[in-house]
């Protein structure tokens, strides 16, 4: 369990005993260690409630930990300055299984909101963003296969289309690390491959540091480098993806007796828990 | 005044209100028995009975006489009037957006930056709804001199109460999703919000500076009653010199003008809030040639990468609109000559004209407040009760799936938009030519757009009650009015009941400023205690009616709350 990729003298991300109770009591992270050098694929897996989401959103700040150390590209994001804040958010892409567009807007609008965490000052419509930027936004919905939509309202798109205007976004920022939510969850399987394909060859193409939560298993041992589970927001599994089993990884999905879990709750649900509201920080 | 036009505020507006408990629910009752009470007792205080009303009728009929035939050779001073009349709503609209617009975003629970500015910016945004607009313009003209401009200003603050509250509730309803994944792109917290919520609610803060402007239109019809500018003064003046002949042709003007731009607004609306605008429902020839064209033109912009959007109908329509908006209020500024550039001077004497109210004298005249407080309570309700007695049967007259013929449902429908176009208060102000100053005159005038208001309601609510209950009724042999009775009415009733509940809200708030034209209550103490500057007395009033209004609403909120 605890041999794993983890090496190299200085990782792009670190996590040092970061734990996590929200107001509300609930204990989301719990003591969690975690190392990932540049350039790993990572796939993170468990129960609907282990904490997944909760960790992927303390790596660019959308969440505090309670205790803890949560250290990106050398910025402490656990207590970083909303200055320093952005400047750690402009390097990480974040895909979400909501998509996250804004429907009445074009996809050309939605991607080029990518750029905003380069840009000064607010902007509103095509027209105010620079020529260049525009140009490039193209390019990126080009390279998604979704030039011919540019002018198409988001929200006249299908599902996988939306998502790839996401990843496009993404791009946008020209990001060192991409963090993907359940990226196909909301997908029928065949628009699940096109995009987890996508999100893996422009990854491996830009050379990105990628973490994607998935459900399936399989999906994930296919193209991962590395395996994380959780369980009750403790990380039980962390493995070389190339010498687990996939019997190995469904364990994480075991669930644990019930009389040693007091929290019954805490049962895989069909409602994203991404959905619920959360707090940002500002 | 013209609340009766108000949409209700916590209506869904975008779908029928919500079906209330069943109408045998105690709380139901204990309702209907208290409006029952309250209404004998207002019957009673102003005096009103069958012989006064119908005695009120017969003046009508007189006045209507005299009316006739029309005399139109002020029609070009008449036009003037309702042109300034229209420039005032719209820049009066205008400047209520421009204010509601930070206000919205400082209030809207997603939005706000502390819980401190959070609740200055809801009272200030309820506080701007409780204080009538005439009640303002008559207080602003005092240090702003007569004309259009402290009417402007009054309407301007006012109006931030609703557009400022439909505002905060459209910030409320946007998604979370893109604002989070924007956040998370590195871009700051204004910048976020722009690209987000702003494209999200666009469309329905359209929608209501529209929808308001409506209102304005009414309102700055009658601001002339207090000298703030506008079409009120002329009817006023021809009023006051008997000119009846001329009264009319002033009305007609403006009535026409506000039932025309109701039309207007009523399409812009729909075209502006319709969803999908590239998708149109109709398949007519034109509208699919336009989908063409709109496609044509995308796939050229594509293929050349054109780095602007194409001009699609779609964003040729929303451009058009804003620069023909733009260009009327341009317009609008010139013609009102309002003086933006010694705005500072005419804020100061604002500030100083409001400073003047404070300390407010309740004891020169506690007498006639508690009389006017009373009187204006008694007219509210009594104009409530008759407006339903007279919307009953004005309603089943215009439904569709219970009157069989057309042409009864078609003219019933007619007079009832017609009726609407005309603002309260010039009814008001008529019926007081005819009948004389007092309370009767003005709860009439509330009665007839209550009733329009309420048949319109009933005649839809008839329209939507299921079939089935009363094919069952007919089918055991029974007449069509029993029929009626038994099985259309009691499906009706518990929308009925918050509709009249709401109704009553409305007219209690508009009875505040009918004493202005003579039609009792206490805007008439309000406009005597303006006229002699005796300020400390003004602002009593001033609290007084707020206190008024804002317990109604507490009342309104907390009885809508037992009910659904
Ligand atoms: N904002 C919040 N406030 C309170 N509790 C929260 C909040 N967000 C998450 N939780 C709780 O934290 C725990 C972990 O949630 P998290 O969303 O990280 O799980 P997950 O592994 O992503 O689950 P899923 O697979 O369903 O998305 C859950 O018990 C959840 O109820
Ligand atoms: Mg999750």
């Amino acid at each position: 369990m605890q041999d794993s990729s983890t090496s190299g003298a200085d990782p792009l991300i670190s996590l040092t005993g970061v734990s996590k109770r929200f107001p509300n009591g609930t204990l989301a992270l719990d003591n969690v260690d975690l190392s990932i050098p540049r350039g790993q694929l990572l796939s993170l897996i468990g129960l609907s409630g282990s904490g997944k989401s909760t960790l992927m959103r303390h790596l660019n700040g959308l969440h505090r930990p309670t205790s803890g150390v949560v250290n990106v590209m050398g910025v402490e994001v656990s207590s970083a300055s909303n200055r320093q804040l952005r400047g750690v958010r402009k390097n990480i892409g974040f895909v979400f299984q909501q998509f996250g567009l804004v429907g009445r807007a074009t996809c050309l609008e939605n991607v080029l909101t990518g750029a905003l965490g380069r840009l000064n000052g607010p902007r509103y419509g095509v027209w105010s963003y620079p020529k260049q930027l525009r140009s490039e936004a193209f390019d990126h919905l080009e390279r998604v296969g979704l030039v011919n939509q540019a002018y198409q309202r988001a929200d006249t798109l299908s599902g996988g289309q939306m998502q790839r205007v996401a990843i496009a976004r993404s791009l946008m920022q020209q990001p060192q690390i991409m963090l993907a939510d359940e990226p196909v969850a909301s997908l029928d399987p065949e628009s699940s491959a096109q995009v987890l394909d996508l999100l893996l060859k422009v990854a491996v193409e830009e050379q990105m540091t990628v973490i994607v939560t998935l459900h399936q298993v399989e999906l994930a041992l296919g193209w991962a480098t590395r395996i994380v589970g959780l369980r009750d927001g403790r990380v039980v599994l962390d493995r070389d993806a190339t010498t687990l089993k996939q019997e190995d990884a469904m364990e994480v999905y075991q669930r644990v007796d019930k009389s040693l879990d007091p929290d019954v709750s805490r049962q895989p649900d069909a409602s994203g828990v991404t959905q619920r509201a959360v707090q940002v920080a500002p | 005044m013209s609340g009766a036009h108000v949409e209700p505020l916590t209506k869904n507006r975008a779908g029928r209100p919500r079906q209330p408990k069943n109408w045998r629910n105690p709380t139901l009752l204990a309702i209907t028995i208290g409006f029952v009470v309250a209404t004998a007792w207002s019957w009673n205080f102003i005096d009103m009975t069958l012989l006064t009303l119908f005695g009120g009728l017969s003046d009508l009929g007189n006045l209507l006489v005299y009316m006739f035939p029309p005399i139109f050779d002020n029609f070009p001073e008449a036009l003037r009037a309702t042109i300034e009349t229209i420039w005032m709503a719209l820049i009066g609209t205008t400047i209520a957006v421009v204010l509601s617009v930070p206000l919205a975003f400082l209030a809207a629970r997603n939005t706000s930056p502390h819980p401190l500015v959070f609740a200055v910016a809801r009272g200030v945004i309820t506080l701007t709804r409780a204080v009538p607009t005439l009640v303002l313009a008559a207080v602003f003209s005092i240090s702003l001199g007569i004309g259009p401009f402290p009417g402007i200003v009054a309407l301007g603050l006012h109006s931030v109460g609703m557009i400022g509250k439909l505002f905060t509730e459209a910030i409320e309803s946007t998604e979370f999703a893109p604002r989070e994944a924007v956040l998370s792109t590195g871009a700051g917290k204004w910048q976020t919000i722009l690209a987000t919520i702003i494209p999200q609610i666009i469309p329905s803060c359209i929608g209501t500076a529209l929808y308001r402007l409506d209102i304005n239109l009414r309102e700055s019809a009658v601001l002339g009653f207090v000298g703030a500018g506008g079409v009120g003064f002329l009817i006023q003046t021809e009023l006051r010199g008997l000119d009846y002949q001329r009264a009319i042709s002033a009305v007609s003007v403006i009535f026409i003008t506000i039932t025309l731009i109701e039309l207007i607004s009523t399409r812009l609306r729909a075209s502006i809030i319709g969803d999908h605008l590239s998708t149109p429902t109709k398949q007519n020839a034109r509208s699919l040639a336009r989908v063409a064209r709109d496609q044509r033109l995308i796939e050229a912009a594509i293929s050349t990468r054109r780095l602007t959007p194409p001009w699609i109908y779609e964003r040729i329509l929303r451009v058009g609109t804003g620069l023909m908006f733009l260009s009327l209020l341009v317009v609008a500024l010139f013609t009102i000559d309002m003086p933006i550039i010694s705005a500072y001077k005419y804020g100061d004497d604002l500030v100083r004209s409001i400073g003047r109210l404070y300390p407010p004298d309740f004891t020169f005249a506690r007498a006639e407040l508690i009389q006017g407080m009373l009187e204006t309570t008694a007219i509210g309700f009594t104009a409530t009760l008759l407006g339903l007695v007279i919307a009953i049967p004005l309603g089943i007259l215009s439904a569709r799936n219970i009157i069989l013929r057309r042409s009864v449902i078609l003219l019933s429908r007619g007079v009832l938009l017609l009726i609407r176009g005309l603002p309260e208060l010039i009814v008001a102000v008529l019926f007081v030519a005819a009948m004389g100053l007092g309370p009767v005159p003005g709860t009439l005038a509330l009665t007839i757009g209550t009733a329009t208001f309420m048949a319109k309601l009933i005649g839809d609510a008839l329209e939507e009650v299921q079939e089935a209950p009363r094919e069952g009724v007919s089918a055991t042999g029974a007449t069509r009015v029993q029929e009626f009775i038994s099985a259309v009415l009691p499906q009706a009733l518990p929308n009925l009941v918050s509709q009249t509940l709401y109704m009553l809200d409305v007219n209690l708030r508009s009875s505040t400023v009918l004493g202005i034209v003579g039609g009792g209550g206490i805007g008439f103490l309000l406009l005597g205690s303006i006229r002699v500057l005796d300020e400390a007395t003004v602002g009593a009033i001033i609290i007084t009616i707020f206190l008024l209004v804002y317990a109604i609403e507490l009342l309104g909120t907390f009885v809508r709350w037992m009910v659904e």
